[in-house]
């Protein structure tokens, strides 16, 4: 324990820096292991990055992706990365005596499982690194022997269903962040560009090439039991497709995985802008109170007024055509719309916590002191709404996720080929009953599981901060998406 | 403040929203960035120049916008909401609403009741027998059907439903009541046209028109029956605890009289606004289960207006969404001041 017998304040206290030097071992052996944890997947991190920036890139209208960036993705490709499609390879082809290209000549479904799991297992490894960083930050470096927060964080340890939604919420993280090495294959191969790719398969006497579009072709789902790819079923080819393939052919899973990360991108780009419009609204309105917050009354019920769902379409409708639609496929403006239609619902939970901060002592204080506004919204209204901010972002972000894929189920939004989970629900609808069931059912169910692990989080974190309240009553329809 | 000065300043309240709500569509459709009159010609009309200006006259648009605003909210207020120009061609929009919105009104009526049957009940015996295994089954069960999203339920159960068949051994189109049209497809209302009472004078075509509608409402209300089985739960787990039951205990009423007198009737006030809210979602809901279950309803009618273009039309359903929205919600005020009349008639 480093703690001093006397109570310190931040100032007084000797810098984290010096704590650290008077006592580096629990601090040295945790950087040590974060640091091998952080090189053995630090292409993927990478990658990811450097993916982001060249969508960005591309999503500037008029401006050719530059050079530079392009030299960025592929240098980020070259970093080496442990559990990637490189080092477990699952695509090789049968040569009729073992096979050729996969892992350690590994069965192709083998080899694919193979990585996921160490992908998934890596992944709660450094989870769970990162807890123990903050538990021995918490027993040998900070000051204070007891926080507020520390009770928050028991109380969410304790609660399982909060728990459950984490796990369900840090899988589907992982799932976007590691999208192209969970998936057997790749997008620019399967979905973009298939006849520019080829393929070698084991014909029953001889090994062929074709081009991956043939091969799709080949592997589609259509309902009839000679005409399926199931889920982990190997398709005419030698492809392993873990969630079966597409009435086109192409492989669910790539679909799905890539399918992720425009729905989480589109979500937290929505739910941090309507979360952001409608804290700065809260503190002003619960500060001023008077008409401003009659105008925001006014306005937020007209908007709320507009059916939300009705309102993305009209306006995704409207915007699809001009430059703004065409960013990220459709994506981006897709989230401005949300966080545009969003916020009104948002605010008005926000409201009643921040008005009974704005009514207390300190705040009243704090103004006969001559602080100025903006400093008294920040420092003593502010940190009293940042729970509440939480769980409804938590749960507005599950309600985006449905709304989205709501939308692209109905053709709207994000545009093809960009992978969506709606879409995919779409072109099963005719199968449900069929052969090819999975196509459907498989990313309605991943859509229900992550929502309600977004949900499952919320109430944990409701619960955590403020065991008597019930926040979330009033706002039922918030993690709902307008009731796509 | 009494009751009828309540409900004078609820309605007085909502005349502004409707009004900037309505003003807000006029902006997004006539001043957005897609030119309403070009995108109802086809290709080869677009070219002509004396096509195009017919439509924009036609739509008002050669005026200045503000008189153009005028003009078109003066139409909408006075319930002239214009003609259609893609959708169901040159018909009258009013006569269309009216044609429409029974299918949705009933969908609707349906949804609820059907959450309220299923949902309420089933949270109030989990919370009477809270933390026990039915307790954990009905509560988890509700979570999962509050995340579900209901264009997904809906081909599922759709799917199902015309499968029954085979799948479950007995055929939805004729169990019970034969459905000529199959699963999908309008209820038939047009029975009771000009005689309402054919709801009950007629019970055969009422329980096919219910049966019809019976799956898409289920979908519907699947939300919320979640989050009415929830608040029911929680309700009950809190009046169950109130002074006044152990009161009631101690006195010796016996416990099935203090459950439905004291804590059932204490336990649905919080569920009314959560059964009215519900109308956002159902409205926006509507669009996605009317096009799975092929039922053309106002949902339907908005988003085929809103995909072929017709955006005229688009703006006077925007309307009346409005209005319908701000009639539910002025409804339940008025429902919840009668209910309990503890409720300030000065909150917002």
């Amino acid at each position: 324990m480093a703690t001093p017998t006397r109570t310190l304040t931040d100032g007084e206290a000797a810098p984290l820096r010096d704590r650290i030097m008077a006592n580096p071992r629990p601090a040295a052996t945790w950087l040590a292991v974060t640091a091998v944890l952080f090189a053995l997947q630090a292409g993927a991190l990478v990658e990811f990055m450097a993916a982001l920036l060249a969508d960005a890139a591309a999503a500037l209208p008029g401006v050719a992706v530059p050079a530079a960036v392009l030299a960025l993705e592929r240098a980020a490709d070259a970093v080496p990365t442990l559990l990637s499609r490189e080092t477990i390879p699952n695509q090789g082809y049968y040569n009729g005596s073992g096979y050729v290209g996969t892992f350690l000549g590994l069965s192709p479904d083998l080899a694919w499982l193979l990585r996921a799991t160490l992908i998934y297992a890596y992944s709660f490894v450094t989870l769970g690194w990162l807890w123990v960083g903050y538990e021995r930050y918490r027993t040998h470096y900070r000051i204070a022997d007891w926080t507020p927060r520390d009770d928050v964080i028991d109380r969410f340890r304790e609660h399982k269903w909060g728990l459950f939604g984490v796990a369900v919420v840090a899988m589907f993280f992982v799932m976007v962040l590691f999208a192209p090495a969970l998936s057997p294959t790749t997008t620019a191969a399967n979905l973009e560009d298939p006849y520019g790719n080829e393929l070698t398969y084991w014909t029953g006497d001889g090994t062929q090439t074709v081009t991956v579009g043939q091969a799709n072709l080949g592997s589609q789902s259509q309902g009839t039991p000679q005409e399926n790819v199931g889920p982990m079923q190997y398709d005419d080819y030698g492809r392993i497709h873990p969630f079966g393939t597409l009435p086109s052919g192409k492989d669910l899973f790539t679909f799905i995985a890539h399918g992720s990360r425009i729905s989480l991108i589109i979500g937290l780009v929505s739910v941090g802008l309507s979360v952001s419009i409608a804290v700065v609204l809260a503190l002003v309105t619960a500060y001023y109170k008077g008409k401003i917050d009659l105008g925001a009354v006014l306005v937020s019920d007209a908007v709320m007024g507009m059916p939300q769902l009705l309102l993305l379409i009209m306006l995704s409708v409207i915007l699809s055509g001009t430059w703004i639609g065409k960013i990220y496929s459709g994506a981006f403006v897709l989230a401005l719309i949300f966080a545009g239609t969003g916020w009104p619902a948002m605010w008005r939970s926000f409201r009643g916590p921040a008005l009974q901060v704005s009514n207390r002592e300190w705040v009243d204080a704090a103004k006969s002191f001559g602080q100025t506004p903006t400093a008294i919204m920040r420092k003593h209204m502010l940190p009293y709404i940042t729970g509440y901010v939480l769980v409804y972002g938590s749960m507005t972000l599950g309600g985006a996720i449905i709304a989205i894929a709501g939308l692209s189920f109905l053709g709207l939004g994000v545009n093809p080929p960009t992978p969506e989970w709606g879409r995919a629900v779409n072109a099963g609808q005719d199968y449900v009953t069929t052969a090819s069931w999975h196509i459907s059912l498989i990313p309605g169910i991943l859509i229900t599981l992550v929502v309600t692990g977004f949900n499952a989080l919320g109430d944990g974190v409701r619960d955590a901060i403020d065991p008597e309240s019930d926040a979330e009553d009033q706002g039922g329809a918030s993690g709902r998406g307008g009731g796509a | 403040m009494n009751r009828l000065k309540y409900i004078v300043k609820r309605v007085l309240m909502s005349v502004p929203v409707l009004w900037l709500g309505t003003s807000m569509t006029w902006f997004i459709i006539y001043q957005g960035p897609v030119d309403p009159a070009a995108n109802l010609l086809s290709g080869n009309e677009r070219l002509t120049e004396a096509k195009y200006e017919a439509a924009r006259t036609e739509l008002g648009l050669d005026q200045p916008p503000l008189q153009h605003y005028v003009d078109w909210m003066w139409s909408l207020f006075t319930l002239d909401l214009g003609q259609t120009w893609l959708v169901y061609t040159g018909s009258n929009v009013g006569a269309l609403v009216l044609d429409f919105l029974p299918r949705t009104v009933w969908l609707g009526f349906w949804s609820v009741l059907i959450a309220i049957c299923i949902g309420v009940p089933l949270g109030f015996y989990a919370g009477i027998r809270s933390n026990s295994v039915a307790d954990y089954v009905a509560s988890v069960s509700g979570i999962v059907w509050r995340a579900m999203p209901n264009f997904w339920l809906a081909v599922i159960l759709l799917a199902l439903l015309v499968g029954s068949e085979s799948l479950f051994g007995f055929d939805w189109d004729t169990f019970l009541i034969t459905l000529p049209s199959g699963v999908t497809g309008n209820p038939g209302l047009s029975y009771m046209a000009g005689d309402p009472l054919a709801l009950f004078t007629q019970p055969r075509e009422t329980l096919a028109a219910i049966k019809k509608i019976l799956p898409a409402a289920l979908v519907l209300g699947s939300a919320s029956m979640g989050n009415e089985m929830r608040i029911g739960r929680t309700a009950v787990l809190e009046t169950k605890n109130e002074q006044y039951v152990d009161f009631a205990r101690a006195r010796g009423v016996p416990g099935r009289a203090i459950v439905w007198k004291h804590v059932f009737r204490n336990a649905l006030v919080p569920l009314v606004p959560v059964i009215t809210t519900e109308a956002f979602l159902l409205i926006g809901g509507s669009v996605l289960v009317e096009s799975v279950f092929g039922i053309n309803g106002m949902g339907k009618l908005f988003f085929d207006a809103a995909i072929q273009g017709d955006l005229p039309l688009v703006g006077s359903l925007m309307f009346v969404f409005i209005v319908l929205m701000l009639t539910i919600n002025i409804a339940q005020d008025i429902l919840y001041t009668l209910i309990d009349p503890r409720v300030g008639y000065d909150g917002t």
